[in-house]
């Protein structure tokens, strides 16, 4: 975004003060292979989902799955905040969700391979304390499951 | 997992401590820079994949500023509108006029849309607008092709985004320089439906119903 200083007031105090999990440190783990022979995933907070699935509520901490090989075209938003430009991912998925630019890098051969689900989130949440000891570690194993070596991860 | 994440707000990603994170200097809605360009969308994707290869964490990257980023969204999309401003078209006619541009809009997007989520076919709409036009009038009314079991607050909520993304997309078909915050007060100044969905925020907001006076909120923006 903007950075804050470019904001009125109480946006900024907004942004300031939101209620984030803060920790002192932050876990390291190396990816083992290049990226050329690693298998990506990507994880989004931005409220999407395929066309079928249910749209995501107010306060939602669950999660849904998004097949890699998912055409755009039956990704859509349901995110319930009211703090984002919306048009931008009308125009175009990939502003917060890139499907089309990973599997380019997996042509390109930057990228080793994508895993077989993308998932997501609802971000702009409160207290996410269900996705942190519920949702986000089952999303984790199901990762591991995959063995997905490294995950891109993107807001909106 | 090691995981790389892009983020929009820095001083929030001080606080958390990602492992690794790239902040982009982009208003909400923008995590990858520019829509349409997948030549600078691949730029930002780069940097934030080069973080994979940092030994140590936390690291917060920053991507350089772009002098042509777009315009932060003025939020409050309500704010726009002149509630006692009349206009003349019925917003069931308004969707007919603007039909032929949403079309080609999605199919400009090969097939991309987002409406779709309240999950009432377009064929329905004529119908949707009758109810929902009723509701803004104060009416009691219902509509049968309402999913069924889905409270009525969530129900408008839906409804509500699915009629904004179609006019959005109908809008920039039609007008294509025009950038979020001309959208948004072309829709809530200048459509019969922008006045329409701010006078039914107006009646949910101010119901004893907390369910529904929450969901005014989200509908008139």
């Amino acid at each position: 975004m903007p950075r804050l200083e470019d904001l009125t007031e109480i946006a900024r105090q907004g942004h300031l003060n939101f209620p984030v999990f803060e920790h002192s440190d932050a876990p390291f783990v190396s990816l083992n292979k290049p990226l050329s022979e690693a298998k990506l995933a990507l994880v989004t907070t931005a409220g999407l989902h395929i066309r079928e699935d249910d749209p995501f509520t107010s306060g939602d901490q669950t999660f849904r799955v998004i097949p890699s090989n998912t055409h755009p075209r039956d990704i859509v938003q349901s995110h319930t905040s009211i703090g984002f430009d919306r048009t931008a991912f009308m125009r175009d998925v990939n502003i917060s969700f890139p499907i089309d630019r990973l599997h380019e890098l997996v042509e390109r051969g930057v990228l080793g391979g994508l895993s077989e689900n993308f998932y997501s989130f609802m971000g702009a949440l409160r207290n996410p304390k269900h996705i942190q000891e519920e949702t986000g570690p089952e999303v984790a194993r199901l990762l591991l499951a995959e063995k997905v070596d490294g995950v891109l991860l993107t807001p909106t | 997992m090691p995981t790389s994440a892009i983020v929009l707000i820095k001083e929030q990603a001080q606080r958390v401590k990602p492992p690794r994170a790239l902040f982009v200097p982009f208003p909400f809605g923008f995590a990858l820079g520019k829509p349409d360009d997948s030549e600078f969308q691949h730029k930002v994707l780069a940097a934030t994949l080069d973080l994979f290869g940092s030994d140590s964490a936390p690291v917060l990257a920053e991507f350089p500023d772009e002098a042509d980023a777009p315009a932060q969204l003025l939020q409050a999309g309500l704010a726009h509108a002149d509630l006692s401003k009349e206009v003349d078209l019925d917003p069931v006619d308004e969707v007919t006029a603007l039909r032929g541009y949403f079309e080609r809009w999605v199919e400009d997007h090969d097939g991309r849309t987002g409406v779709g989520i309240s999950g009432v076919p377009q064929r329905r709409w004529r119908g949707l607008m009758k109810y929902l036009q009723a509701y803004a009038n104060g009416d009691s009314v219902t509509f049968e092709d309402m999913p069924a079991g889905m409270p009525e607050q969530r129900f408008l909520k839906l409804a509500a985004d699915d009629i904004k993304a179609f006019y959005m997309e109908a809008r920039m078909c039609q007008r294509p320089e025009q950038q979020n915050n001309d959208l948004q007060s072309w829709f809530w100044t200048e459509t019969a439906t922008g006045a329409m969905l701010a006078k039914i925020a107006a009646r949910l907001s101010e119901s004893d119903d907390e369910l529904l006076k929450g969901a005014a909120f989200g509908i008139a923006r």
